[in-house]
């Protein structure tokens, strides 16, 4: 059992979720992630300019999840014992929700440059689901 | 238009009750609420009904509204079941306010239930994570406490807020709630103990976190000639005020507060023509700690990034300039969430009517309650007045 996000709709969004395809808003500027709906900062039905950003950015927060996480995520975190969820902004300026790999999710902080990776995300109903999550840029 | 009053409230003991069902909680708050009338209440009145229920468990998904009310004799009335998340039952008091308002009923009924402690853990962590945003907050493994724990790591880098003024609010709402015969949690915590509670959800512990509760509660609320025949002590719904946002924390333009609460507050006041500085006391949203303090902000109570001092020197204390959660909250008091809206009418209701027993803060004139669905995807806020307008 996990949240029900059917394999169309993961599908529908694949630019988003493998290549973080944002969208700008011609009105405002702004920089919407996921491309689609109302633009997040003016409100405004738009056409985007859909882009694929650099895939870097910045941590604005993190949390380590020690505990609760949902069905989808249990054998993840029993494997991990802690995991390291962050909002990161991309350098072209949209926000997105984003867990972290490849490093030591208590070393994680606001500020830290993150950068793009394709990983497995979570398995349901026998599909296996891929996405994006993020690391520390090495130096 | 005419004024709305609150003529009766009341809920149940919020906890864990295996022997009760959603039906037999929402009963105990429903015939409790009758009671609380002043007057002789004929329950034909009532024609409106609003129950809010996020649904946890499944259970009576649909057309959970009518299950409890006829199941309570309110046979025939137009009902409602509401989901706004954990802010069901606040939205449920605006819709019935809205409704005796608008002259088409004299008389409506606001309430919620939920029953979240007979599940499974899988179960239940399922549950717990369908009021954030499903498509990539929630598939980037952000728990609902994850989210208001990143709104706490923003909060403290920005505003310089303490891991120890997160726990001053766990040790306030547990001595407040110690009091309140009706908590969930009903015991007292030392800051020691707060500031050292397992790790959920870094910077949050589980002192930093409410209970998941079974529990319902109930309003009755009446235009003024119903409400002159049967009150003596009246309390009026003053200003009542509903906003939504972005579902996603990550959509919205600031990690450190809830915009939506902010305009809900802002009409709750300009409907009441009062300020924040008006309010005496109030209930507020405290699933996390950091929920009560981006409150303390984003109601007006004190300035931006300031909410750390302010429950620091005891602004918020029982004895303090302006009480905060004398139920206890959902800290302690406990968060059975279709039922937590309407919950925190019942206390503001006692307060104002001089019948909150042990937990009973004097000259109280002036109370909000203020109910967020999710990390901040709707927000009400309710002023509530003691006296005929
Ligand atoms: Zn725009």
């Amino acid at each position: 059992m996990g949240a029900y996000t059917s394999v169309p709709t993961w599908w529908n969004h694949s630019d988003s979720r493998y290549r973080l395809v944002c969208g700008e808003c011609p009105e405002c500027g702004a920089v919407s992630f996921p491309p689609s709906g109302a633009c997040t900062d003016c409100h405004e039905r738009v056409e985007f300019e859909e882009f694929e950003p650099e895939g870097t950015g910045t941590v604005l927060s993190v949390t380590v999840i020690e505990g609760g996480a949902p069905p989808e995520f249990a054998s993840l975190l029993a494997t991990e014992d802690a995991i390291a969820v962050a909002v990161v902004e991309l350098d072209e300026g949209a926000r997105l929700p984003a867990m972290m790999a490849d490093c030591d999710p208590h070393a994680v902080a606001r500020g830290d440059r993150v950068e793009r990776v394709v990983r497995r995300i979570y398995e349901q109903e026998g599909v296996v689901r891929y996405g994006s999550k993020f690391r520390p840029v090495r130096e | 238009m005419t004024e709305v009053y609150v003529i009766g409230a009341s809920q149940s003991d919020y906890g864990a009750f295996p022997e009760e069902s959603y039906r037999s909680l929402f009963t105990t708050a429903y015939e409790g609420a009758v009671d609380a009338v002043d007057g002789d209440f004929d329950e034909s009145l009532i024609e409106e009904a609003y129950v809010g229920t996020l649904g946890v468990g499944g259970r009576q998904l649909g057309l959970s509204g009518p299950a409890v009310t006829e199941h309570v004799g309110l046979h025939g009335v137009s009902c409602t079941r509401v989901e706004n998340a954990c802010a069901a039952s606040g939205t449920a008091l605006r819709q019935a306010t809205l409704a005796v308002k608008s002259g088409v009923v004299d008389v409506a009924l606001a309430g919620g239930f939920e029953v979240m402690t007979d599940m499974s853990g899988e179960q239940t962590r399922y549950w717990l994570g369908v009021s954030g945003e499903t498509e990539w907050e929630r598939m980037a493994g952000t728990t609902f406490a994850g989210v208001y724990a990143q709104m706490a790591d923003a909060h403290m880098a920005e505003h310089g807020t303490t891991r120890e003024q997160l726990s001053r609010v766990a040790v306030k709402n547990h001595a407040n709630g110690a009091k309140n015969p009706h908590a969930h949690l009903g015991f007292e915590c030392s800051l020691e103990d707060a500031m050292a509670g397992t790790p959920v959800a870094d910077p949050l512990n589980l002192y930093d976190c409410c209970p998941t509760s079974d529990g319902a509660s109930v309003a009755i609320v009446a235009n003024e000639e119903v409400a002159r025949e049967l009150t003596e002590s009246p309390v009026r719904v003053a200003g009542t005020g509903q906003a939504s946002a972005r579902v996603g924390l990550f959509q919205r333009p600031t990690l450190t507060g809830v915009p939506a609460s902010r305009k809900a507050a802002e009409q709750a006041y300009e409907q009441a023509g009062i300020g924040p500085d008006d309010v005496d006391f109030a209930e507020v949203h405290d699933c996390f700690s950091i929920a009560e303090l981006m409150a303390y902000e984003d109601l007006g109570f004190c300035a931006p990034g300031e909410a750390g001092s302010y429950i620091e020197r005891g602004a918020t204390e029982p004895d303090g300039e302006r009480p905060v959660n004398l139920s206890g909250g959902l800290k302690s008091k406990g968060h059975p969430i279709g039922a937590t809206g309407t919950g925190q009418t019942v206390e503001v209701f006692k307060q104002l009517r001089g019948e909150a027993g042990g937990r009973q803060v004097d000259g109280l004139e002036t109370g909000l309650s203020h109910n967020v669905g999710g990390s901040g995807g709707a927000a009400v806020v309710t002023v509530y007045e003691g006296g005929w307008a």
